[in-house]
């Protein structure tokens, strides 16, 4: 039976510190890049940030982790890369980033409506003594290709693994968890199989508080948010989308 | 060589007036450091890699890959003249030919070049060959561009074999008379070429779901920017080479090109040029209140950011759109020439604003509701390489005009007749 | 097709988008190799040199195309269509009858009665047993004076009509001198006796057409005066008129006279190369 892997992130729960960021760099190899800037960075786990707009005493903020959302239907990424460098495993759903086969023409980066595709800048380098800690299971990406979460395939490889170890064919669910979900502290990333009705993360998702963001495109997504807030369930869509006030163009950068 | 003085006078063709030498290589001599400069701009970019830019993993697409999408769309000119003449056996294009290859070739190569480096790698470029995704548009227009810019080179060829001293090798004088007699073929080819990289640089944008700003729906696997670029590339191609052979006109002094072909090209571009703009409204108005809206974007937002207003959509669409059509199709202003030349600037610069709008304004322009509008500067390695690819092409263009046979006088008219 | 692609999988766009892009380029590849082989078989059955020899004389300036008849007198003004073979021009015999009407004078150059002149500033000469001599005329020689170097053709090799027959260098010019018949080379003479080539000519010698193209008689005239009227327009000064109007003597060894003048352009147009 093939799976549907996604998340629900409960966005009530983040305190956005940042933690699922430091085990995604360190779970995928992701050199440190001191020279990098907001935006020149290697962050296939990026939390960020948003606000109601308001000022004073109204004003509310959220923080919101951004990945790659895995989307099912016609994404992007794999529709516009020249050279079939992005694929969706059928068997799990995983859009699966493969730097071996990029050429760098950052055609998918500008295609990604979630912004959750990142070049390689530079050459990985890490400081000395820092290699003991490099995560052997995971290959480095060169400079000049593109990379992005992969839902940490090498905790799902060394699972199909272990069962095949024991003769069996499915996985147990309890061995393949991202780096990140098993980071966070307040417990705020559930993952599972969303294809699975009985699974915890598939049942969140189908909560009346989950939304996908930009779900209008028609990409649909595999990871989904979670709030009791009505406004912060409102950013799933577009400024416009969500409502009449555009005040909330001045939102910050996370 | 017996003479003191050095001259080049025996390469160039007889009969033909050009300047001194000295006067040639001091012209060249600024172009030569630009693309000095360039090709050690582009040498960083490939040594020490694409930091060496202002790109960034928002702004992945910039200065270059607006500027590869632009040139194209001037060079359109070369498979669109070849098409009239070859094609529709419109002869009197036929002076302008030779330049239309020339100018093509450059813009092609320019392109090539600049992709060349924009990759992260470009030693994988025949990754797409080897395993390509046929859904790509950007497949499609590898393809394209790699085989037009070979058709492009084999139809410089002829030109190039002209040349005084090349053409006194025998082979070589039969090779060019007899690939010259298959130009028909390759024009044909290059046609079908352009016809789809051109609809594909458009589909690249076009077909993104994921940026709303660019994404327009179409017909089959075509998005509405695949034609709306063809149209304006055809459109505008024919106004750029008038461009630059008035532009060679006002340098040398001379009188190269007829003024009929002048207007005959003028009458082409503009009547394309309205077809365009009214088939761009219509593009636009569907997109304002039917595509975008129904992916929840509000299209007025995307104008709330100066200076990418609404403003801009004016200026593409009318100033740089209906007006210059109007003036190259317009009796009165399509008889004199410094209209003429106006209006084929306004429609040149017209195509390049709306290649910048679909590359620049869309990576700028916020998908997520939390988000902001960004800002892109290139950084001077951009802009270098850019210039280096600028001075090529002035660099190509003036050897080919003092050694080549570009315009076709009387007597090489007649040339042509008895040698076919 | 593609060896060493891990999940590369076939769909029908891939047959269809292969296909056409193939069909690209195989049209592509053929149009370059049909040229590359036509080119060859145009060497081959020597058609490329015929070819090269009418590019280059349409290449010519309008008054060097002159027909030989215009310049006989026989007609008022004709320009060649045939790249100056008479053996194909269907007017020839037309205006062959009519009576010539040229001054001959004399040029103070040397064209003896008894030969056959092509325009590339060759001469023949019928020899006994059907063999022809050909050599540089006078003017030729007035024109390159003593050559550097002389580069003649093999003996036993065919020479084709208008092709290369020699080549050779003067003050850094190249020479080709242009072969006014065809036939196999039977003989060469060397700097003592003069340069020429004995021809023995591919048509027999009683073949009226095997000299028909050359020029004699009064069209010679006609022709060394304009050509002489060309050398002086070409190596004046610079912005003055021509001089020697009347036909003054043409001095020998004019190259080294007037080294600084543009001697390719003169040479090109003297041997109707380009």
């Amino acid at each position: 039976m093939s799976a549907r892997y996604g998340m629900v992130i409960d966005l009530d729960r983040c305190t956005g510190c940042g933690s699922c960021m430091m085990a995604c760099a360190s779970e995928n190899n992701v050199p440190p890049l001191p020279q990098a800037t907001a935006r020149t960075g290697l962050t296939p786990m990026l939390v960020r940030k948003a606000s109601n707009g308001m000022d004073g005493a109204a004003r509310r903020e959220v923080f919101i982790p951004i990945m790659c959302m895995h989307c099912e239907h016609d994404t992007p990424c794999v529709k516009v890369c020249p050279q079939q460098a992005v694929e969706v495993d059928k068997a799990t759903g995983i859009v699966m980033q493969m730097p071996q086969r990029c050429l760098g023409c950052r055609y998918c980066m500008t295609a990604c409506p979630y912004h959750a595709r990142y070049f390689n800048w530079w050459d990985p380098a890490w400081p000395a003594g820092m290699e003991k800690s490099l995560n052997p299971g995971v290959a480095a990406r060169m400079r000049g290709v593109v990379e992005k979460c992969n839902m940490c395939h090498a905790r799902l490889h060394s699972a199909k693994e272990k069962a095949a170890a024991a003769g069996k064919r499915e996985i147990d669910p309890a061995d393949y968890v991202p780096a990140c979900v098993e980071a966070c502290p307040t417990g705020a990333i559930r993952f599972g199989n969303l294809a699975d009705p009985n699974d915890a993360a598939s049942q969140e998702s189908r909560s009346p508080e989950a939304f996908r963001l930009l779900a209008r495109i028609g990409t649909e997504p595999k990871v989904y948010y979670k709030s009791k807030e009505a406004w912060v369930r409102a950013l799933a869509e577009s400024k416009s989308g969500s409502g009449s006030e555009t005040k909330r163009s001045e939102v910050q950068h996370g | 060589m017996a003479s003191a003085t050095l001259t080049d006078s025996r390469w160039i063709a007889r009969g033909e007036e050009r300047t001194s030498l000295s006067r040639f290589l001091l012209w060249l001599a600024p172009w030569t450091v630009l693309l000095a400069l360039g090709v050690y701009a582009a040498g960083l970019c490939l040594y020490f890699g694409l930091n060496q830019t202002n790109l960034d993993n928002r702004f992945a697409f910039g200065l270059w890959i607006f500027l590869d999408l632009g040139v194209i769309a001037l060079g359109a000119g070369a498979f669109f003249t070849g098409f009239l003449v070859y094609i529709l056996k419109r002869a009197e294009l036929r002076p302008i030919l030779n330049t239309a290859v020339v100018v093509g070739f450059i813009c092609y190569s320019g392109a090539v070049g600049i992709l060349g480096i924009d990759v992260g790698q470009p030693l994988r470029f025949w990754f797409t060959f080897w395993h390509p995704n046929t859904h790509s548009m950007l497949t499609e227009v590898t393809f394209c561009i790699t085989c037009y810019l070979l058709v492009l080179c084999l139809e410089y060829i002829p030109i190039l074999l002209r040349n005084r001293q090349l053409r006194k090798v025998p082979s070589m004088l039969v090779f060019e008379h007899q690939l010259h007699k298959l130009v028909p073929v390759l024009a044909g080819v290059g046609t079908l070429l352009s016809f789809f990289h051109q609809g594909s640089l458009g589909g690249l944008y076009g077909v993104l779901r994921g940026r709303p700003f660019a994404f327009r729906q179409g017909l089959f696997i075509w998005p509405s920017t695949f034609f709306l670029f063809i149209l304006s590339a055809i459109a505008t191609g024919p106004s750029f080479l008038m461009l630059v052979t008035a532009t060679v006109e006002k340098v040398t002094g001379r009188r190269l090109v007829p003024q009929e072909v002048f207007r005959r090209l003028a009458f082409i571009s503009g009547v394309l040029l309205a077809i365009y703009v009214a088939a761009k409204s219509i593009d636009t108005l569907i997109w304002l209140n039917v595509t975008s809206p129904s992916v929840g974007f509000a299209p007025w937002q995307y104008y709330m950011y100066k200076p990418f207003g609404t403003p801009i959509l004016f200026v593409e669409i009318v100033l740089l759109g209906l007006v210059p059509a109007f003036l190259l199709t317009y009796r009165k202003t399509a008889m004199r020439r410094g209209w003429l030349l106006t209006a084929a600037g306004l429609a040149c610069a017209g195509v390049l604003l709306n290649r910048f709008v679909l590359t620049v304004q869309t990576l700028a322009v916020p998908t997520l509701p939390f988000d902001e509008f960004l800002q892109y500067a290139p950084s001077w390695q951009e802009v270098a390489s850019f210039g280096g690819v600028t001075a090529y092409g002035v660099i190509v263009y003036s050897l080919s005009y003092r050694y080549l046979p570009m315009f076709a006088s009387p007597k090489g008219e007649n040339t042509h007749v008895s040698g076919d | 097709m593609f060896p060493g692609i891990d999940g590369f999988h076939w769909t029908a766009a891939h047959v269809i988008f292969l296909s056409l892009f193939f069909a690209v380029v195989m049209t592509i590849v053929a149009t370059v190799v049909s040229a590359v082989r036509r080119t060859a078989r145009d060497f081959q059955t020597k058609r490329a040199i015929d070819f090269c020899w009418k590019a280059d004389f349409a290449e010519l300036p309008e008054p060097e195309r002159r027909c030989r008849h215009e310049l006989a007198g026989r007609v008022m003004s004709r320009t060649c269509d045939n790249a100056f073979d008479c053996r194909q021009c269907s007017k020839y015999s037309q205006f062959a009858v009519l009576p010539a009407r040229g001054t001959v004078h004399s040029l103070g150059l040397d064209y003896p009665e008894d030969r056959f002149y092509h325009r590339g500033h060759t001469w023949v000469k019928l020899e006994e047993g059907g063999i022809l001599t050909v050599g540089l005329d006078a003017l030729a020689e007035h024109v390159i004076g003593q050559a550097d170097s002389i580069k003649m053709p093999a003996i036993g090799s065919d020479i084709e009509i208008n092709e290369t027959a020699w080549r050779m260098k003067k003050n850094g010019n190249e020479i080709r001198v242009r072969a006014p018949i065809e036939g196999k080379v039977v003989g060469i003479g060397g700097p003592t006796d003069g340069w020429y080539l004995k021809i023995s000519p591919r048509l027999s010698a009683q073949n009226p057409a095997l000299l028909r193209h050359l020029l004699r008689g009064p069209e010679v005239y006609g022709w060394v005066s304009r050509e002489l009227e060309r050398l002086q327009v070409e190596l004046r000064e610079p912005n003055t008129p021509p001089s020697l109007a009347d036909g003054g003597v043409l001095m020998p060894g004019l190259m080294d006279a007037v080294p600084e003048a543009d001697w390719d352009s003169v040479l090109a147009e003297t041997f109707l190369e380009v």
